[in-house]
């Protein structure tokens, strides 16, 4: 007895709420779930998709954005790939390698266009400039990017193997050496490792950037699928417009991209941390090939000196084709 | 053709063989493409390709294996028996030795490389860990459920301690221990490789690591094909060993008398 009421009710209920709703105007222009999954879990970087969400860059363009935390580029790109995820936001370098192992992924904007590669120690040890790394410790994380990358770097600034020594590890592993003494140096990016070493030691950290040596590689970008591409180009189209917005925002305010991150997951880390780190990153949109052009605007130049060297460096096979199958500017506003 | 078929050590390579051509059917008739999962073929080729590389590598990882799975008898089974005998030492240290194995070995192993450098003691700790439990829990098992009608029968035979230990305690016990063994050293490999993921220069799980940022797929399967067959190797020659030491076990009495 009890049971029926109950169902009358919310039968009721429910008339009146579909009334009400259907009458709205949102009803007729319901908003498309789209999923972007990230390289990494949150840090500085990621700030300003939370900044776009948050002004309602991607609501205007009737995209209710899910932003999910990632594992490395890898698994990223071959979630995109498997259309597990809509877009992905990851290194593009390891993306043009999993697309030449025939993976239809494609970038269709990157953000960071400067390398964010560096060689990185305690400011007390006394190491500015790539001489100074003669007869020191270096922790790399075989097969990362950043360690392919470095032969060149080393090329460039006539350094040898042996002028050094190696000590090799995870992502950990390479800042507790640095941390704990075990190593001088790492070999990571200018807005990451630098701000954990400080925090954790206190004591400020030299940066040698490789950019500065003429080693410069793009790093992170937007892919999306190349089939859904073709299928709904006008998706695509969309949320570059909001993600462009959403990070020249973050260039202008970095502060209120980073607490919008906060906001969505407090666990993202610590505001000043972050606030620093994004301060660091946002340079690195454009090169001075890009000044001028809006973020995730590419230059031919830059992606074609970044294939090179993953052909050269980089374990690329050389049936990779050219650069253009793997990168394009037309979704951009 | 039948007595080749019916060869003990033939079938699991013939297990192994449907397997590889389930695995290839499945990615045709699915079209997994291969940056998802590779081919078969592919791997097989990687594998030949890379043996000497993989062969030299391996026996590091090997040796940090068989170090850490030496320290987890030599420290398991008289922790076991200490456990086994004494119900003072029982109550204080196992619910601590549960507890510790509840700990994911992944998340502390960074910290041996800060403790003990980028040599081979932190893999042979992280192979210890994962392979300690095992070895402690299936002795205490042994001990525990030895029959009290053959001590009290030995005992009132005027026995010593010793020979009851030696002809009775161990040998009753000794087929527990044995499972944990074969447990635990198909463990140690697993932390093996985990120690060499954190820090390490040489080594399957270095290996392993090159694969991943190269995404070679093909060389990453291969590497985990040799890391299986090093897990196969040793469980095959505990199992040897344990043949030698307890052919009266209803487990291997069977074959006693066929080839008798």
């Amino acid at each position: 007895m009890n049971d029926k009421r109950t169902t009358l009710k919310l039968l009721a209920g429910a008339t009146v709420a579909a009334l009400a709703f259907g009458s709205a105007p949102a009803m007729a222009q319901a908003k498309q779930k789209v999923s972007l999954m990230l390289n990494w879990y949150l840090y500085s970087e990621h700030a300003p998709f939370f900044l776009g969400k948050e002004r309602g860059y991607f609501d205007a363009e009737g995209i209710d954005l899910d932003i999910q935390e990632g594992r490395g580029s890898g698994p990223t790109i071959q979630a995109v790939a498997a259309k597990s995820v809509d877009f992905g936001y990851a290194d593009v370098g390891t993306m043009i390698k999993v697309g030449a192992k025939g993976a239809p992924v494609k970038a269709i904007g990157v953000a960071l266009q400067k390398s964010p590669m560096s060689v990185m120690g305690l400011s007390e040890k006394n190491i500015r400039k790539p001489e100074d790394i003669k007869g020191k410790t270096v922790a790399v994380t075989p097969g990362d990017s950043m360690s392919q990358i470095w032969p060149l770097f080393l090329k460039k600034t006539g350094l040898k193997e042996g002028d050094f020594k190696t000590v090799a590890g995870d992502a950990q592993t390479k800042l507790n050496s640095v941390i704990n003494g075990q190593a001088d140096l790492l070999l990571g990016y200018l807005m990451d490792q630098n701000i954990k070493i400080q925090d954790a030691t206190k004591k400020p950290v030299t940066v040698i950037p490789f950019a500065d040596y003429g080693v410069n590689m793009v790093v992170s970008g937007i892919i999306a699928n190349k089939d859904v591409l073709k299928d709904k180009p006008d998706l695509a189209k969309r949320f570059m417009r909001a993600a462009t917005k959403a990070f020249e925002d973050a260039e202008k305010s970095p502060e209120a991209a980073v607490d919008a991150m906060l906001k969505a997951n407090a666990k993202a880390g610590v505001r000043d941390s972050l606030i620093v780190g994004l301060k660091l990153t946002t340079p690195l949109y454009h090169t001075p090939e890009t000044a001028k052009n809006r973020p995730f605007r590419v230059a031919p130049k830059d992606m074609n000196e970044s294939f090179t060297m993953l052909l050269e460096y980089g374990g690329l096979d050389k049936s990779a084709g050219k650069v253009e199958d793997y990168y394009t500017n037309e979704f951009l506003p | 053709m039948n007595k080749l078929l019916n060869s003990q050590w033939l079938r699991p390579f013939i297990m192994i063989i449907m397997l590889l051509v389930l695995w290839d059917l499945a990615i045709r008739f699915f079209k997994v493409p291969a940056y998802l999962i590779p081919p078969p073929d592919k791997v097989v080729g990687q594998l030949i390709a890379e043996w000497p590389r993989l062969l030299k590598e391996s026996s590091l990882t090997t040796y940090a294996t068989l170090g850490g799975f030496a320290l987890s008898i030599l420290f398991g089974v008289p922790v076991a028996m200490l456990i086994a005998y004494s119900r003072l030492v029982e109550s204080y240290v196992y619910p601590l030795l549960v507890f510790s194995q509840s700990i994911p070995k992944i998340a502390i192993a960074p910290l041996f490389v800060v403790w003990f450098g980028f040599g081979i003691i932190p893999k042979v700790i992280c192979a210890f860990l994962l392979g300690f439990f095992p070895v402690v829990v299936s002795t205490v098992m042994g001990f525990k459920s030895i029959e009290p009608e053959m001590i009290d029968l030995a005992r009132s035979m005027g026995s010593t301690r010793w020979q009851m230990f030696y002809k009775i305690s161990l040998p009753q016990a000794l087929p527990s221990m044995f499972s944990g063994f074969k447990v635990s050293i198909t463990l140690a490999v697993v932390g093996a490789v985990v120690g060499e993921f954190v820090g390490s220069n040489s080594g399957i799980g270095y290996v392993l690591q090159i694969a991943n940022g190269n995404f070679d797929l093909p060389l990453m399967f291969a590497a985990l094909v040799v890391l299986s067959l090093i897990g196969v190797i040793l469980f095959v020659v505990i199992d040897a060993i344990e043949k030698m030491m307890i052919p009266w076990h209803p487990s291997y009495r069977n074959e006693f008398h066929a080839s008798a």
